[in-house]
């Protein structure tokens, strides 16, 4: 195991500089007190590797600002980049499915590892639930496994508190999710993207492959308890995985300084922003789009897969120059997509410089 | 399967004579393509998204490593494969959606790992789809010259060897009935075989086949036909008279009359050829050598006619039985102990030498312990001093050659049965081999074999002589039993001689633990049994 050994080594260097253990998978209550969402993410990712399959974990951790999309999303979709960079909130690819979700300080997120053959995401949906009643909450459960919280049981639309997903490999399962505490609304409406309607209006679609996310009106539960605070929701956690697998020991708080020498966590915390991983994972999509210009209509389908232009088809009605717009298609091809080279080139006509331009923006990165 | 079966011509009274033939359990090894299909991953899930696979075609996949990673709405599925094998193809790309129980991909996999899945594609259509028919007549002369011409005689696979260019012939001893039932009532007890290069039996009704005689037809080609379990029907035949080639030649499990190959035609081995190739190889490492003699069994052949009469009633097939319950029974009294009942394909109406063979060798066992004893597994490889572990009873592996494969079943502590229950076993062991898929189970097959094998090879061949091949596992030595002739000994009948009934044997046995004296001492104590079978009554069977 890679964290003893790591261990062993460090006692052989000598006096230790960090002030706890390096955390190991033994136990079974996890609570981070680091808010870099790269490591908690694959902190996670390795207690679900390394814990042993048959013994149930749960691991609550809360994040600085950042947008988490869902593994098989497409951010260009999902997310309004040029809005995160302008707000400085990075987006972070996890790997459970599912759709976008914003963190912050105020949203608190749970994750319950279970293995596979007992994994059921109803059962682990009421358990939170009845973490969220014990703080005296009137929460329920809606058929797709989301605690809602509100009056109108029935009646659409259904007011969230928090959002699910889930990853199942052979033999070990998890249910992590997001419980919005004292989030900032109104920064999750800015950054996730714009919606459909606007869409339509200018008659741009993006037709992808993967998962969309669904849009949810959303509430924070201090709204229906002001009492409510992180810690308390943790105490509730704590109390209700306790009772429901009969865990003794004391939680685990880990902080991320000595848990980032562990190799896997360091090389996670690494590919996580990596273009590799954020980008290179979209799933294959069409985006087309068209613009007028004052010399003429172009309209433009891109077709990428795995965050690399895979064609780029300009078309235009008479007016300009047919073969140049050819040209540049080509030129786009095997590029990344919104990544393109900034720097005009020195080739020729403004129309071309102003359909790439044109194009950058779009692609907007 | 096993062929017991009819001996014709050879000896004056006609006896069934059971002959089992040999070859080593675990050549096969077929590769056989698998579809693998999305399964019900929970939670209610009926479709998903295939996010990313994580092999490509011709990348080697082993068991549980991770196949392809689905997604269904908020669930991230990773799949890992169920096979050690080869991906052949991919089914689903990235980004379309697989149903449950769509084919997610193929994968090439060696044939065993196959049996609890579902139905395999295999590349080499199976002919040998039904089991053959235990009583009937085999003959196959130009096996049976071919296994003579090779000095290697017991290990050759019948069922390869005469059609080259087809991919995966039939099982000569393979019929096309399920029921062993339905031929014999169709035809009858000294069934026809058709003497031809095609040996393949057929199930069809009686009456069909003489018209198919009379019309001409080889009725072999026809098989399978269009009736129940693959019956050729008379409609077949016309058919075939009809419109030349007939359907069912063509149908991939008839592969039958192998089309005439104007050039080199390059044929993968099989699977039990391909097993038998790797067994070979491994073979090598045993030193071998020969011993042969021939045993007297005019005795055995006189006394076998009692040994008949007096089947005891719980091994005889049902019908045999006597229906009425005898005037005066010994349980009127007292309940007589029941006696074990065997299972209805391990009752028999007819003895065979066999058994007998194998009781008397059992008790040679008993007084050599080395005959008794295995190489203990492990040792050899470890490095240090190899030791011989012996066993309390005679343990032997009888070579079973069935349309599934060749297997040796074992039959522990031949010394604790008597001639009779050996005949009911064998019998049953033949009958489970002969099921498709092998009816055989680990009980039959167990990882520690016998420490004596015996081949039955006089079953399919007149062979004289034999060199039989020891396999790793399967014991210290190995004796190939030819087929008994009368023969007129000069040394008998005080130099007149006298017209006896000798059966050739060839033993190979293992020179790291077995010496030449030893092995021919053994044989002479065998000798001593089967030639005076007298004495076991002394003995105490």
């Amino acid at each position: 195991m890679t964290c003893t050994f790591t261990r062993l080594r460090l006692l052989r260097r000598g006096p230790r500089h960090f002030s706890t253990f390096l955390p190991t998978e033994k136990h079974s209550i996890y609570v981070s007190q680091s808010s870099d969402p790269y490591f908690n993410l694959t902190f996670e990712n390795w207690l679900f590797k390394e814990k042993s399959t048959q013994e149930p974990l749960l691991l609550i951790y809360r994040d600085n600002p950042c947008v988490i999309i869902g593994r098989n999303q497409n951010p260009w979709k999902e997310v309004n980049i040029p809005a995160l960079k302008r707000a400085n909130i990075p987006f972070i690819r996890r790997h459970s499915g599912g759709g976008t979700v914003y963190h912050d300080m105020g949203n608190t997120n749970f994750s319950i590892h279970l293995p596979r053959s007992s994994f059921n995401r109803h059962v682990t949906a009421r358990l939170v639930l009845r973490a969220v009643h014990s703080l005296d909450i009137d929460a329920w459960i809606n058929e797709r496994n989301d605690i809602c919280v509100g009056p109108y049981k029935m009646i659409p639309p259904n007011i969230y508190v928090s959002g699910s997903a889930y990853k199942i490999v052979k033999d070990r399962a998890y249910h992590h999710g997001t419980m919005l505490i004292s989030s900032q609304l109104r920064t999750l409406g800015d950054v996730l993207h714009v919606s459909k309607f606007e869409d339509w209006i200018s008659q741009e679609s993006m037709v992808t492959r993967g998962v969309a996310s669904v849009r949810s009106p959303v509430k924070n539960l201090i709204e229906f308890n002001p009492t409510v605070t992180h810690d308390a929701f943790i105490g509730a956690m704590v109390r209700v995985f306790r009772d429901e697998y009969r865990v003794e020991e004391p939680v685990q708080y880990i902080q991320a300084s000595n848990a980032a020498n562990i190799p896997y966590i360091r090389d996670g915390i690494a590919e996580l922003p990596g273009w590799d991983w954020a980008f290179g994972q979209t799933p294959e999509f069409t985006y087309s789009i068209s613009r007028v210009f004052e010399w003429g209509n172009v309209a433009a389908k891109i077709r990428s897969k795995h965050g690399v232009i895979l064609s780029c088809s300009l078309t235009a009605e008479d007016g300009p120059d047919l073969m140049m717009l050819e040209k540049l298609g080509r030129e786009l091809e095997g590029q990344r997509y919104g990544f393109l080279d900034k720097t005009t080139s020195q080739d020729g006509c403004g129309q071309k410089q102003q359909v790439r331009q044109w194009l950058i923006e779009e692609m907007g990165s | 399967m096993s062929l017991l079966r009819q001996t014709r011509c050879v000896i004056s009274r006609r006896r069934q004579v059971a002959y089992l033939h040999v070859s080593p359990a675990w050549w096969a090894t077929r590769k056989v393509l698998q579809q693998f299909k999305l399964a019900d991953i929970g939670e209610g899930i009926t479709e998903c998204e295939i996010i990313k696979w994580s092999v490509s075609p011709q990348s080697l996949i082993g068991a549980f490593e991770p196949l392809c990673e689905v997604q269904s709405d908020k669930a991230s599925v990773e799949i890992t494969s169920p096979y050690d094998g080869t991906v052949k193809e991919i089914l689903v790309q990235e980004g379309q959606v697989a149903k449950v129980g769509d084919g997610l991909c193929v994968i090439e996999v060696d044939e065993e790992a196959s049996d609890s899945s579902d139905v395999p594609t295999s590349e080499s259509p199976d002919a040998s789809t039904n089991a053959a028919n235990p009583s009937q007549q085999h003959q196959a002369p130009e096996r049976a010259s071919e296994q003579l011409e090779r000095s290697v005689v017991v290990e050759v696979q019948p069922a390869a060897a005469e059609k080259p260019s087809v991919a995966r012939p039939p099982h000569p001893l393979n019929s096309n009935e399920l029921a062993s039932t339905a031929s014999w009532s169709g035809d009858s007890a000294g069934t026809i075989v058709d003497k031809k290069a095609t040996e393949v039996e057929v199930l069809v009704l009686p009456a069909v086949r003489y018209f198919a005689r009379q019309s001409g037809v080889d009725i072999s080609l026809l098989a399978p036909g269009s009736g129940k379990n693959g019956r050729v029907e008379r409609i077949d035949v016309e058919r075939y008279l009809a419109g030349g080639k007939s359907a069912a030649s063509e149908q991939p499990s008839a592969a039958l009359a192998p089309p005439p190959a104007e050039e080199d035609v390059v044929v993968e081995l099989g699977r039990t050829r391909y097993g038998m190739w790797k067994a070979m190889e491994k073979s090598l490492e045993i030193p071998h050598f020969g011993y042969s003699t021939s045993l007297d069994l005019t005795t055995l052949h006189t006394i076998l006619p009692i040994l008949n009469a007096n089947i005891p009633q719980h091994y005889l097939p049902p019908s045999q039985k006597p229906s009425t319950p005898p005037a005066a029974s010994p349980s009127s009294f007292f309940p007589v102990p029941a006696p074990p009942v065997p299972p209805a394909s391990g009752t028999y109406d007819k003895l065979t030498y066999l058994p007998v063979l194998l009781k008397t060798l059992s008790k040679a066992m008993h007084s050599w312990p080395i005959f008794r004893s295995s190489i203990t597994p492990g040792i050899v490889s470890s490095g240090s001093k190899p030791t011989l572990t012996v066993r309390p009873h005679s343990d032997i592996s009888i070579a079973l050659s069935t349309p599934t494969g060749l297997y040796t079943p074992t039959v522990r502590a031949v010394d604790n049965h008597s001639v009779y229950s050996l005949a009911s076993t064998l019998k049953h062991l033949a009958h489970l081999g002969r099921q498709d898929p092998s009816g055989l189970t680990p009980t039959e097959l167990p990882r520690r074999g016998g420490t004596l094998t015996v081949s039955n090879v006089g079953a399919i061949g007149a062979g004289e002589s034999a060199m039989p091949v020891l396999v790793p596992g399967g014991g210290v030595a190995i004796v190939a039993l030819g087929r008994a002739r009368w023969v007129w000994d000069v040394e008998r009948g005080d130099g007149k001689g006298e017209r006896r009934l000798k059966l050739g044997i060839s033993w190979s046995a293992d020179h790291r633990v077995i010496e030449g004296a030893e092995l021919a001492a053994f044989v002479e104590t065998w000798r001593g049994y089967v030639e005076q079978p007298e004495r076991m009554i002394a003995e105490g069977v």
